[in-house]
């Protein structure tokens, strides 16, 4: 029951990722960090097989920091959102796939645009103005079709975040320990404080 | 017959209370297995059942049932809201887009399908049957907890046997109020404010959780009782075809039409700007 | 002396010079003339056509310019037996960059790659170097318009005007002396084939003899590049009064 979810707005993309690592029935850590930054402007979250996820995830950051490092210029979150897709597509034809379900939150500074990938471990890839991976699809999309738009800014986009995660809370049979949200604009990547204790209100 | 008619024609909700006694009979006046509803020749009929008939387990199954389905109901203060969607699907066939998934079981009393279109068509009316009878026995309409009741009853004595089915019995009567209960055929029965039942039904927990009160008004408690199913409708493949509204009020249950989902869709996403993942200028 | 460290590209002499990058300079300096020019809004490439010919089909021959990319263009200066094997390698590579990222290569990667490639024939491998300079002309979003030349060393730099080939000392200071930083792409196009009829050897020029190319965007922002038809040429020609009078066609079949 892992639960990751995105949301772009005006001039951001907000990223979030639950923090319990369950292994069984059991919850080994109730502060895991399910993301990684790949580049100033670009974050990926993940989910899926254990071991996998981290080993997939920075695989990716090192190749994308090499990119920078080499090249003096970060690649864009569209460029950085296609070679994933390339490398998952590559390792799910060879003898060991990855199974890892991705989110790519970005800004891409040139056209000055917040971005956010979907990706699946069959590595279909989709560009979305709001995404979900998980059972918080099932929960989350609905909520997110209706109370969406586009131009919506940073304290708009929360509220519905918030929308989500207590919807989250009251129906999901097992506690995922709230979720880390991060936020990615013009001015790199931010952690956001995100209050997970208050008690959710039931119909 | 003066005598006779006063007897049977006293108004038809006069004096709701139940005594004890009553109240068991209720509860015991299940039918037994004696309705002669006939069974399969096998020893084990809900294995049959499964193989025969359960697209998940078995996709070459000979019969595919109906399964996939939206629907809601939640209580507020102006009484409960009952919406559903209208498509029968059996198995990757839409078998029909206009099927009519609330039960009118009598003037107050309404039910909702989902699971086996058959399953739910065949016991609801059995209930309807059960609710009058109850009504001439005792010459009073049944409360909505004990015609929930007979039904969870009534699909629990089968339980096992293959029976597939999410029911939500709504109504007002002047001892309980508005009254909400879900009963599915594991034969859990449970009283609440809110349910949605179905295959797209966490699509519709998603929208009515957020903006749901128990204080909204009657305008804005039909709408997203729509806005719900119509989000169901847009994400779950199983649903689809129609919106079903209705409203129950302690008068009765009032409809508040049969419509098509696509000039509603179309219309939300226009007019309020939601739904902005359907596009076809994300490059 | 020299006979010593001719044979091998991977050593140097010992006034510290690899004879034979020098050699492929030297063959290059004899090659026709390529210049390019950066302008506001685009980036002309011209280059002098040393094979004309009545008898050559004019417009399935391109002898000195060609398509790297949908974001870039090159001139070539030298063999163009040599070009090509470099030509299609640097295709190569920017479709498989665009297969990677879904985007086009940033200019400079694209001739830091095939630069990479000819510094490897001055050091290994015990073969010839490329005989072949470039200029690159292209454009990506984060550097906008883009100019670069490179030789067979692998050494490469970016220009806002620069010239290859024959008299391409005099180029160079004529472009020197008459750029200038706010032209634009018109403009660009009028200072190129002024400095191209002077370097030249025929006083008059016309499009058999040139080959003319640039890089822009349209109004809506795509990028273009355009390889000149020989009634373009013409019409340039015409309009800076540098065509033959009269007729059109050659006298001085090659």
């Amino acid at each position: 029951m892992e639960v990751l979810l995105g949301i772009t707005g005006k001039d951001y993309t907000i990223i979030a990722a639950s923090k319990a690592a369950m292994r069984g029935a059991t919850i080994l850590k109730a502060s895991d960090d399910k993301t990684r930054a790949l580049n100033k402007h670009s974050l990926m979250a993940f989910s899926g097989e254990a071991g996998d996820t981290v080993q997939f995830a920075e695989y990716i950051q090192a190749n994308i920091q090499l990119y920078s490092m080499r090249n003096d210029t970060n690649l864009g979150p569209g460029a950085v959102a296609s070679f994933v897709r390339g490398e998952l597509a590559k390792a799910l034809r060879s003898r060991k796939p990855y199974t890892v379900n991705l989110m790519l939150g970005g800004w891409d500074p040139i056209t000055e645009k917040p971005s956010l990938y979907w990706a699946d471990y069959l590595a279909s890839l989709a560009k979305l103005p709001y995404a979900a991976h998980g059972y918080a699809q099932y929960y989350c999309l609905s909520i997110l079709d209706k109370h969406h738009h586009p131009d919506i800014d940073f304290e708009q986009g929360m509220k519905i975040l918030r929308m989500c995660t207590d919807e989250l809370k009251r129906r999901l049979p097992i506690d995922f320990k709230g979720v880390f949200v991060k936020v990615v604009t013009k001015d790199g990547i931010r952690e956001i404080k995100y209050e997970d204790d208050m008690p959710v209100k039931s119909a | 017959m003066d005598a006779l008619v006063a007897q049977y024609s006293r108004p038809a909700h006069h004096d709701e209370g139940y005594s004890q006694d009553e109240q068991q009979e209720l509860i015991e006046s299940t039918p037994s297995l004696s309705l002669k509803f006939a069974l399969p020749p096998i020893a084990s009929p809900s294995a049959w059942l499964r193989a025969m008939t359960d697209d998940y387990s078995n996709p070459n199954c000979p019969i595919k049932i109906a399964h996939g389905t939206t629907t809601l109901a939640f209580r507020f203060k102006g009484g409960i809201i009952v919406a559903t969607d209208s498509r029968a699907t059996a198995g990757n066939w839409i078998a029909s887009q206009t099927v009519k998934k609330v039960i009118e079981i009598n003037p107050m009393l309404l039910g909702t399908m989902a699971g086996g279109a058959a399953d739910c068509q065949y016991w609801l009316a059995y209930l309807g049957m059960q609710c009058r009878l109850h009504e001439l026995r005792h010459k009073r309409r049944i409360s909505v907890a004990a015609a929930s009741k007979i039904l969870a009853n009534l699909v629990y004595a089968y339980k096992g046997m293959g029976l597939s089915m999410g029911t939500m019995c709504a109504g007002v009567t002047p001892q309980e109020g508005p009254a909400l209960y879900y009963i599915d055929s594991d034969g859990t029965r449970l009283a609440g404010n809110l349910f949605c039942v179905g295959s797209g039904q966490t699509f519709a927990y998603g929208v009515l959780d957020a903006e749901y009160s128990y204080d909204l008004s009657e305008e804005e408690a039909l709408e997203l009782g729509r806005r719900s199913i119509l989000a169901a409708t847009h994400r779950d493949a199983f649903s689809g075809g129609f919106i079903n509204l209705y409203h129950v009020k302690e008068s009765g249950w009032v409809k508040h039409g049969f419509s098509d989902t696509n000039p509603i869709f179309w219309k939300t996403k226009l007019e309020k700007g939601e739904f902005s993942n359907v596009t076809a200028d994300l490059e | 002396m020299s006979r010593r460290y001719d044979s091998r590209t991977t050593i140097f002499s010992p006034e510290g010079r690899l004879y034979q990058v020098e050699y492929a300079l030297e063959a290059i300096s004899h090659a026709g003339t390529a210049l390019g020019i950066l302008a506001q809004d685009g980036i002309v490439l011209a280059a002098e056509r040393k094979v004309t010919s009545k008898l050559l089909e004019q417009d399935t021959s391109a002898e000195k310019l060609y398509i790297l990319n949908d974001n870039m263009i090159c001139a070539v200066a030298g063999m163009t037996a040599d070009a090509n094997i470099l030509i299609n390698y640097a295709r190569q590579a920017a479709q498989r960059y665009l297969l990677t990222y879904n985007e086009d290569i940033p200019c400079e990667q694209l001739v830091r790659r095939l630069c990479d490639l000819k510094q490897g024939y001055t050091q290994h491998g015990g073969l010839r170097p490329f005989g072949v300079s470039f200029i690159y002309a292209g454009y990506d979003p984060q550097r906008q318009f883009q100019l670069y030349q490179s030789n067979p060393s692998g050494n490469y730099g970016g220009w806002k005007a620069t010239s290859v080939g024959a008299n391409n000392a005099s180029a160079q200071s004529l472009l020197k002396q008459d750029y200038k930083e706010e032209c634009d792409l018109k403009e660009a196009c009028g200072l190129a084939v002024k400095v191209l009829s002077k370097t030249m050897d025929s006083t008059k020029l016309s499009s058999e003899k040139i080959e003319f190319a640039t890089v822009g965007r349209t109004k809506a922002g795509k990028v273009y590049h355009h390889l000149w038809g020989a009634d373009e040429i013409d019409a340039l020609l015409k309009e800076h009064d540098l065509a033959k009078k009269g007729e059109e066609t050659a006298e001085n079949v090659g």
